[in-house]
């Protein structure tokens, strides 16, 4: 295609990646801004930093929140990566239809899973509660691991393992020696991906924690209902680095835009 | 023979955690939706059923509210998919093909860091920006475009415009799946034989992103449709969608029942609209000559 074309192309990105960062800006600016809620004269200030580590209310629905994403983590990286794992022995059409069945929590509406699973879990008796909550933000973090660590499976290189077991390695030894190193990437990816997809899922955890507990996005939810204190902006821009170095991360272990969206 | 049999048994069996899992946490309860739509009431604290009852899908199908908000969420999730498209198109283009092959991965991750963000915060920042006096309304005053006390915000257009925010990162991710893998001879070979660059794009590069597009589709239609928190911040009185609606029947007003009848219905909805998206992406997966 021509150059003119090709810039059109290129002024139009800039304004796509200005569009989507000017929330993120924003919300930095105002973390260092004395004067309130996004409004002028902009004074720059720490104040807010300060104020987040020393007398902010949002500390208890962060730790939760953080308590929440690495134990959902750990168990849906576990067993995201044994489910995995089983499917190399399952036939392929077996397998294909596992994924997609896997898939069944990411893609109905979360309202919906998240209301069905509180239904159920009031009709067993145990309502909303931290055990709920762990279940429900489990379930939709799961496909996410078994995603990444099957898609790791299908571009890796399968001959050392043959090679392995024709030495006479035992299957404990070809597992802990070569497969598991061999998933290493993508069960990080896996791990990284479900952190960042549990800490925010308001939804799951809006219709299934227990009552009076709110983790920090039904902290975020309620702020903005009833008014807020500027550390918020504080602790959004923390997050928003964390983010960025999880993303950066994710890039490093070659995670591929393609597994997600690719079709 | 035996060996391989009985290996094939042992190693499937990592894959019974996770399905039991997935059996009972997600098929099981959307299937007992359908039986909770039948419940006259709440359910009790230790789990007593209340009386069984039709009345929830009467209420439904003689009442036009859940109808008139169901149509308003479709047509605002049709309207917030084809403004994504029309803004993430040329730029999911320009990533692909126009950008230098070693800054595509450094665009990429640009696009996925929005993507990770919380919701929850970039609505709140779109509050700010949108507000009275707020950084949109200054710049619109300074233009004498409007006025900049007042404000968008609370209205259906802001629900939409911050609806199109967060789901815009999807598309431009689907669609740059498909157009990357568009090979460059191709465009050549369809302008070497003598198509101009509106044949090439409608004859060659716009079927080859279809599947993209349509995965696209399904990414921002779906969760827009049945979207709940953007109208009750940023939607006022006049807001409220379909979500809304469900959730108050849980948050607010109490009757679980009636909440259940609800979700059924819209899940059949969705569902009806999900796999007439799905037939179109098989469709144009074959015609391209993908498996």
């Amino acid at each position: 295609m021509n150059r003119g074309f090709n810039n059109v192309i290129r002024i139009w990105m800039v304004f796509i990646y200005i569009i989507l960062f000017l929330p993120i800006i924003v919300i930095v600016l105002m973390s260092f801004n004395k004067t309130n809620y996004g409004m002028l004269p902009y004074v720059f200030c720490l104040d807010w930093y300060t104020y987040l580590f020393t007398k902010s209310e949002l500390f208890p629905a962060t730790l939760l929140s953080l308590e929440l994403a690495f134990s959902v983590t750990a168990l849906a990286t576990v067993l995201g990566t044994a489910a995995a794992v089983g499917l190399q022995y399952m036939s392929r059409q077996l397998s294909a239809r596992f994924q997609s069945i896997s898939q069944l929590p990411i893609i109905i509406p979360w309202l919906v899973q998240a209301i069905s699973i509180l239904l159920l879990l009031n009709f067993t008796g145990l309502g909303r509660s931290y055990i709920g909550m762990f279940l429900g933000n489990l379930i939709v973090v799961l496909p996410y691991v078994i995603m990444m660590v099957a898609g790791r499976f299908a571009d890796a290189d399968r001959t050392p393992e043959d090679a392995a077991r024709m030495l006479g390695a035992s299957q404990l030894r070809v597992f802990f020696d070569i497969i598991l190193p061999m998933l290493f990437p993508g069960i990080l990816s896996g791990a990284l991906m479900s952190f960042m997809v549990c800490f925010n899922a308001f939804c799951m955890q809006y219709f299934l924690a227990p009552f009076g507990v709110r983790t920090l996005p039904m902290e975020i939810f309620t702020l903005i209902r009833t008014g807020y204190k500027p550390d918020i902006n504080a602790l959004a821009t923390l997050l928003i680095i964390v983010t960025t170095i999880i993303v950066l991360a994710l890039n490093k272990l070659k995670y591929s835009v393609k597994k997600m969206f690719g079709t | 023979m035996s060996y391989n049999i009985n290996k094939f048994t042992k190693g499937s069996l990592w894959v019974a955690p996770s399905s039991l899992l997935f059996l009972c946490l997600s098929i099981v309860p959307l299937c007992m939706l359908l039986l909770f739509s039948f419940l006259s009431g709440n359910i009790g604290i230790n789990g007593e059923m209340p009386g069984y009852t039709v009345n929830n899908f009467i209420k439904i199908f003689s009442s036009i509210t859940f109808f008139k908000l169901m149509f308003k969420s479709v047509g605002i999730g049709l309207i917030v998919t084809l403004i994504c498209i029309v803004f993430a198109y040329p730029a999911a283009w320009g990533i692909a093909k126009v950008a230098k092959p070693k800054n595509r991965n450094l665009l990429i991750m640009m696009v996925i860091i929005p993507f990770f963000t919380s919701q929850l915060l970039l609505i709140y920042s779109m509050m700010t920006i949108l507000q009275a006096k707020g950084f949109l309304m200054l710049i619109l005053g300074f233009l004498k475009i409007a006025d900049p006390s007042t404000s968008i915000l609370y209205t259906n257009t802001a629900v939409i415009i911050v609806l199109v925010y967060e789901y815009l990162p999807y598309m431009i991710l689907c669609l740059y799946t498909s157009l990357e893998g568009i090979n460059d001879n191709l465009i050549h070979a369809s302008f070497s034989l003598g198509a101009g660059k509106v044949k090439t794009f409608i004859n060659v590069i716009f079927p080859m992103s279809m599947p993209g597009l349509l995965s696209g589709i399904l990414l921002v239609l779906v969760p827009v449709t049945g979207s709940f928190v953007e109208p009750i911040l940023l939607g006022g009185p006049y807001g409220m969608m379909v979500g809304s609606l469900i959730n108050s029947q849980f948050s607010i007003v109490l009757n679980m029942g009636y909440g259940a009848t609800l979700s059924f219905v819209f899940l059949v909805i969705i569902i009806i609209i999900m796999a007439i998206i799905r037939m179109f992406i098989t469709r144009a997966k074959y015609s391209i000559g993908g498996t």
